[in-house]
């Protein structure tokens, strides 16, 4: 494939897509877009309206039951192999088993070894990819530290220095703003805005507040159980539409010529 | 000093308990530590009893001649296999509780099968059966200790070249299925090589050694030891340690080494667990020392301290 061709293909295409939870209910339905390469795209929406799983559908943890989605042109379910060799996964927070004892820099060679061939040797190059890696979520001095002794945000940061370590045109993160101080908040997005930047990947963020990433994203999907909003934030900060999705206690506020939304459920995620 | 080593390697039912402490420690140190981490400690009284059942069947249809071929060992690896079989499946989805009450189901089926053919077994067959439960490290045949030396190779070897594998899919399934690793391969052979490995240890030295050695010592490294490979190694020693002093204490006083090394083996984790308090005292008692001396000179240094007031300002 010639970069020009790869240019055409769009990051993600979904058509028709439906996918149902493992207990049997629909999680999403009658979803179709599609979304340009490289961008940075924020998944959005309330608590149960299928944010997780439309991710899981695109790693090819979950499978479609009716349509597809594409990610850069491959199928979620016939390509998974080779959606997985371009993808980066931080999975949320709390499914990171903390009763193994990982030191922090376990967990970021992670993001390089979980892609190598056995017997995933550590090499010189690992070890430098990984410390850079901290250095930009400002991590270098827990280096040697117990994973599972850290605060929230700080394993946060870790994780997302993975990701950041890792090998892949795509990182996929899943609520990695959820629970964490605004410090690591602050210190998480500017890592990951300044990473697309520099190496021209695309990410795709779930999130359940989209303020503090609202600067460097570039399309947002807006979810309840299908797509309700397609568009850039400040489309998608649509009063009405914001309304719809989120419930009669949510506002949009305009500041510094952008629009943010407050609504009761991301006012909870921010302050714990 | 040299005649009692003397005696001791001229004994060679010491000797082959000793040859056995070793391997079990050895088993303890990489089946017990996955386990612990899988967090499926669980995992290992539940193969042990199923194994039981298993041996019990064996006996069953030797003496009833419907399958003479039919060993009780074979019968306690299979069992112990399909236990671990099932636990992999219902952990499919990488959450440990569902695993849980897999492994619980499997112990409860495999102990009322074993105690329902009781009564259809000889006698005698029924204290051979006994020995799969209270076992004694004392009594091992050369058979017994080679049946062992051969499964510690086979799950020694298996875990060593794959630890980094399950230590990821033990951490993060999901992220390394992601990643494009063979998650559920690693997870099957994970649970079946140490279903193997516990199944014959069991028919060696009995299932409450066993459980007490596999999961006792890995819970209390796990407490206090920082790093995959030291946790392994604390494991090994604690494990030795505690059978050793067992089979010793034996010859002193009428007592089963493996009560010994079960008490001992259980003691290590209560020990872990107050070592880890007062080590986390110390730490939160360094850390509000190390606020205090960070707080003094930054008012030297004309930064301001925050006053009573701050964070009242709305």
């Amino acid at each position: 494939m010639t970069t020009e061709e790869q240019l055409a293909v769009p990051l993600l295409e979904a058509q028709d897509l439906a996918v149902k939870y493992p207990n049997g209910e629909l999680a999403l339905h009658d979803m179709t877009f599609s979304i340009d390469a490289p961008s940075f795209t924020a998944i959005i929406g309330p608590n149960g309206s299928g944010k997780s799983t439309l991710i899981k559908t695109i790693l090819g943890l979950m499978k479609p039951v009716h349509g597809f989605v594409r990610v850069l042109g491959h199928d979620s379910v016939k390509d998974s192999k080779t959606i997985q060799r371009l993808i980066r996964y931080v999975p949320q927070r709390d499914h990171i088993e903390l009763t193994v004892p990982m030191r922090v820099k376990d967990i970021v060679l992670m993001g390089r070894l979980m892609k190598k061939p056995p017997p995933r040797f550590v090499s010189g190059k690992d070890r430098e990819v990984g410390k850079s890696a901290l250095k930009r979520v400002d991590m270098i001095d827990l280096w040697d530290r117990p994973f599972p002794e850290l605060s929230g945000g700080q394993r946060q940061r870790v994780l997302v220095a993975r990701a950041l370590a890792g090998e892949g045109q795509i990182l996929v993160l899943d609520e990695p703003l959820a629970g964490t101080d605004a410090e690591s908040q602050k210190m998480i997005v500017e890592a990951l805005g300044e990473y697309q930047r520099d190496f021209d990947v695309s990410i795709i963020m779930v999130t359940h507040d989209l303020n503090p990433i609202h600067v460097f994203v570039k399309h947002v999907l807006l979810l309840r159980n299908t797509l309700v909003g397609i568009g850039t934030p400040c489309d998608v900060m649509d009063p009405e539409l914001i309304k719809r999705v989120y419930g009669p206690a949510a506002e949009v506020v305009e500041y510094a010529g952008h629009r943010y939304c407050i609504t009761p459920d991301s006012g909870v995620d921010r302050h714990d | 000093m040299i005649d009692l080593l003397q005696l001791i390697f001229g004994t060679p039912f010491i000797v082959r308990a000793l040859i056995a402490a070793i391997l079990i420690a050895m088993i303890a140190s990489t089946s017990g530590t996955f386990l612990v981490f899988r967090g499926l400690s669980f995992m290992a009284s539940g193969v042990a009893h199923a194994a039981l059942g298993g041996a019990a069947l064996g006996f069953f249809l030797q003496e009833t001649g419907f399958f003479p071929w039919f060993d009780p060992v074979l019968g306690a690896v299979l069992f112990a296999v399909l236990v671990a079989v099932m636990t992999g499946y219902a952990g499919e989805s990488g959450i440990a509780q569902k695993m849980e009450v897999a492994v619980g189901v499997s112990f409860a089926l495999s102990m009322s099968l074993a105690v329902f053919l009781m009564y259809y077994i000889p006698s005698d067959k029924v204290l051979v059966l006994w020995g799969y439960l209270v076992g004694d490290i004392l009594l091992l045949t050369n058979q017994d200790v080679v049946l062992l030396v051969i499964t510690t190779t086979l799950v020694v070897a298996v875990i060593l070249m794959l630890n980094k594998e399950f230590v990821y899919v033990s951490v993060d399934y999901e992220g390394a299925i992601a990643h494009g690793m063979n998650a559920r391969a690693y997870h099957y052979v994970m649970l079946v090589v140490s279903a193997i490995a516990i199944a014959l240890a069991t028919k060696a030295v009995g299932a409450i050694l066993v459980y007490a050695i596999l999961v006792a010592p890995a819970a209390a490294s796990n407490e206090l030891v920082k790093s995959v490979t030291g946790v392994m190694v604390a494991v090994f020693s604690i494990a030795l340690f505690a059978q050793v002093i067992g089979i010793m204490i034996s010859f002193a006083i009428a007592v089963s080494p493996s009560a010994i090394a079960g008490l001992i083996a259980a003691f290590s984790y209560v020990v872990a667990l107050q070592v880890r308090r007062i080590r986390e005292r110390a730490r939160d008692q360094k850390l509000f020392e190390a606020d205090k001396e960070e707080t003094i000179p930054a008012t030297f240094e004309g930064v301001v301290v925050p006053d009573d007031h701050s964070g009242h300002n709305h």
